[in-house]
């Protein structure tokens, strides 16, 4: 724009800066106007009612800091605090690596990696109540994993005969090869993948023939994945079972959203640094620690904030589940705050509830910016 | 032209603004909101059939507004933020905090001025689930209770006989253990672990939901005999939560035809109608406690309520006459699909038919007035009464904690929410 300009028909500095101000003001309206209406003010809003007793129908009185108060002895806020922590450390952490992971393996130049790329970004585009549903139906005592589980003790002999026969074969295949001079690591994928194909033929084999037989009289697995208040793995580093549950199903949801970024990020390393490295004979590994991860730094970052303020306001999942897990076994912060504007059947409790939202507002703040000065560092 | 154009976009916005407004110049408008599912159709046809012709001459008219999730949810919301509609449903579940804010209009003045509804029409113990400090704040419009419904190829297969009106908890569990094969994977009952179907079988045995100080005690003997007694049954191998056969509640698993009772109301039948057309059902009251002779019971009922900030409260009224008149009433009874409020209504004809939809709203109509009948509501504490309760059935039911473990438990925390 400006170099298409004659300097005689150039208008004032001052001007041109007021005009270009006034322009991007403009065009940012729409959010400014929905920033102010439904997050500041209702921020406001909420950081006053947190201050009253409120039943959403009689003038809000104020109680000061009574609520807050209340909070600290209420044993269903503190399960709540303790649930909104866990999940948010552990899913952040686990979505992070399984993002990283996902990205690596999908960003290979391979033909039709561009299906694998859209099937895996599946789970993020269907809606999480979906998914849900899907996955009650999977946790439930009858259901698909208990089913899965119960076939794999009755058969577990076979499978103890495929991986025992797929170490074996495997373990001579590389002998072999490397016995006729070519480097062949532990884990060479293609004579993996051959062991594992011999070595199920002759299990197969083995099973027809009755020499490997079935477990009989195994009763079928009942393992309670949601109906249950039993914590694993136990001590001080135990969470309930049913979190878990959503934790595992979370993670899946939301990894491949932030593998789409992984992805975007990994494209934009130089290739050259890759070059330069292979020729100073840095190992595959080497060159992902030294490159690789240096160079995601600001994807990781923005991962893990997103990460964070997401599985701390975790709420639809815990909604949708409902009765069917015991609430102390998932309640989170949000939830938290759900249910206590609207607990069914008794008197709403506003106050108590904003007075949670405004704990929940500063633990993702405080967060954030720890994890920004630990990135920083 | 530049000012031609302008006036014409003015005159189309305010012909807009017209055609927004226009149905307030139609007639008065009353907002009428319930939920959804297969309440839209039956409501739809009585505002066709019954009210419109009632209320058109007084130049009203009706705008149904179905709400298709958490109804309780909007209503609390929309009654909060002056939106709400004019007629709208109120579950018993929930009806206290809104009587007790001042959200409903009583009904009282209203009802002496009536010459269509009065206060006798109503069958009483219902009418008194609306009742807040003497003060009637709403109409019910239907009601539910429980009692057993048995498959009948199930009891027939075992050469067992039905379970019927005699029954004691003992000879009911008898006969649930005779057709109970569970390695055939056929079980005698399906047991939500919920208060809302157990809590009959508490009643039943003398419990009372709370004592003189406001406190519950859940160590009351009767409660503790209806614990062991209900999750019992599931230790036994003759109940199985409807959870572990893929069903959420007792009405689904039934229809899986793998139990042979469930304990469910007359919504049962709408979806047998449905999903198990085939399925031979009888149905009952539900046992009686051998000690203190009596069935237990919930009465569950929703009533059509007034807004007190309502604008058309008089036109809201006659709506709310239309919808709950004898006739509209006697159409929705003999449609099979709920059970009236109305006290003339107990002698139709329509009980006396011998189809096992018409004999088992007979059993669940009787089931108002047999023993110890409690509304299911919680006073003031609503449905965090019952969390600990369910969670303690829950726990034991599915083997984690014994009766004892698990009643210690949720009395502690009942006494933490009572604050006793």
């Amino acid at each position: 724009m400006k170099e298409g300009r004659t300097p005689g028909l150039r208008r004032p500095m001052l001007s041109e800066r007021v005009q270009e101000a006034v322009a991007a003001y403009l065009f940012l309206a729409p959010f400014l106007f929905s920033l102010v209406v439904f997050f500041a003010y209702a921020f406001a809003r909420t950081l006053y009612f947190s201050f009253t007793q409120y039943d959403l129908f009689s003038a809000p009185t104020w109680v000061g800091l009574r609520n807050y108060v209340a909070l600290l002895t209420e044993p269903r806020f503190l399960t709540a605090l303790q649930n909104s922590i866990t999940f948010a450390v552990v899913v952040t952490a686990a979505q992070t690596v399984f993002a990283l992971m996902l990205a690596l393996a999908l960003n290979q130049k391979l033909r039709g990696i561009t299906f694998f790329r859209a099937a895996y970004y599946m789970p993020s585009v269907a809606s999480s109540v979906v998914i849900t549903l899907i996955f009650i139906w999977l946790y439930q005592r009858a259901g698909a994993i208990n089913y899965l589980l119960t076939v794999a003790l009755v058969y577990r002999r076979v499978l103890v005969a495929w991986v025992v026969g797929t170490v074996v074969l495997q373990s001579a295949l590389v002998l072999y090869e490397r016995g006729r001079g070519r480097p062949a690591s532990p884990l060479e994928p293609s004579l993996l993948v051959t062991a594992m194909l011999l070595a199920g033929a002759a299990s197969a084999a083995l099973w027809v023939a009755g020499v490997v037989t079935p477990v009989e009289g195994v009763q079928p697995v009942a393992i309670p994945w949601l109906n249950t208040r039993r914590r694993w793995p136990g001590g001080p580093v135990s969470a309930p079972i049913p979190l878990e549950a959503i934790m595992l199903l979370n993670t899946w949801t939301t990894a491949p959203t932030f593998m789409l970024l992984y992805l975007a990020g990994l494209q934009e390393i130089p290739r050259e640094l890759y070059e330069a490295a292979s020729v100073d004979g840095a190992s595959a590994w080497q060159q992902f620690r030294h490159i690789t991860l240096p160079q995601l730094r600001h994807v990781t970052f923005l991962v893990v904030t997103l990460g964070l303020i997401g599985t701390l306001q975790m709420f639809d999942q815990v909604a949708v589940i409902g009765d069917q897990a015991p609430l102390e076994s998932v309640i989170t912060l949000a939830y938290y705050v759900y249910s206590n504007v609207f607990p069914g059947g008794a008197v709403p409790r506003v106050g108590q509830a904003a007075a949670a939202a405004m704990t929940l507002a500063l633990l993702t703040l405080v967060v954030v910016l720890i994890q920004r000065k630990v990135v920083e560092r | 032209m530049r000012l031609h154009r302008c006036a014409g976009r003015v005159s189309i916005l305010l012909l807009m603004l017209l055609l927004l407004v226009s149905p307030a110049w139609a007639g008065t408008v009353v907002r009428v909101s319930g939920w959804a599912g297969t309440d839209v159709a039956i409501v739809e046809e009585l505002i066709t059939r019954f009210v419109e012709p009632a209320v058109k001459p007084y130049g009203i008219e009706v705008r149904y507004e179905p709400i298709a999730e958490d109804f309780s949810t909007y209503l609390f919301n929309s009654l909060s933020a002056g939106t709400a509609p004019d007629l709208f449903y109120v579950d018993i579940f929930w009806a206290e905090p809104l009587m007790a804010a001042g959200q409903l209009e009583p009904l009282d003045a209203y009802l002496q001025r009536s010459e269509a509804l009065s206060k006798e029409d109503i069958i009483p113990s219902l009418l008194e689930a609306f009742t807040y400090q003497g003060k009637v704040y709403g109409i019910p419009k239907d009601f539910n209770t429980l009692a057993v419904f048995y498959n009948k190829d199930i009891f027939d297969e075992a050469g067992v006989p039905y379970p019927d009106e005699s029954d004691t908890w003992a000879s009911f569990t008898d006969k649930l253990r005779r057709v109970s094969r569970p390695q055939e994977g056929i079980y005698g009952i399906a047991l939500a672990p919920e208060f809302a179907r157990f809590g009959a079988f508490a009643y039943a045995a003398g419990f009372r939901l709370f004592d003189e100080r406001g406190r519950s005690d859940l160590s009351q003997p009767g409660f503790v005999e209806a614990f062991e007694w209900y999750t019992g049954l599931v230790d036994e191998g003759i109940g199985i939560l409807p959870a572990d056969i893929g069903q959420s509640w007792g009405g689904g698993a039934f229809a899986t035809e793998r139990v042979a009772t469930a304990i469910e109301g007359a919504w049962i039948l709408g979806f047998l109608r449905d999903q198990a057309p085939n399925l031979p059902y009888g149905a009952t009251l539900l046992p009686r406690h051998a000690g203190t002779g009596q069935r237990g019971n919930f009465i569950y009922t929703v009533s059509w309520s007034i807004n007190a900030a309502s604008r058309v409260k008089e036109e809201a009224f006659r709506v709310l006459e239309a919808l709950t008149s004898p006739e509209a009433q006697q159409w929705v009874l003999q449609r099979g699909l709920a059970l009236p409020s109305r006290q003339a209504l107990l002698d139709d004809p329509y009980f006396k038919q011998a189809t096992a939809e018409a004999q088992a709203n007979l059993v669940v109509f009787r089931g108002a007035s047999e023993g110890n009948v409690q509304p299911f509501k919680f006073g003031r504490y609503g449905g965090d009464w019952m969390t600990p309760v369910n969670e303690a059935l829950s726990a034991v039911m599915t083997g984690e904690l014994t009766p004892q473990q698990a009643l210690a438990d949720a009395q502690r925390r009942l006494d933490e929410l009572t604050g006793r």
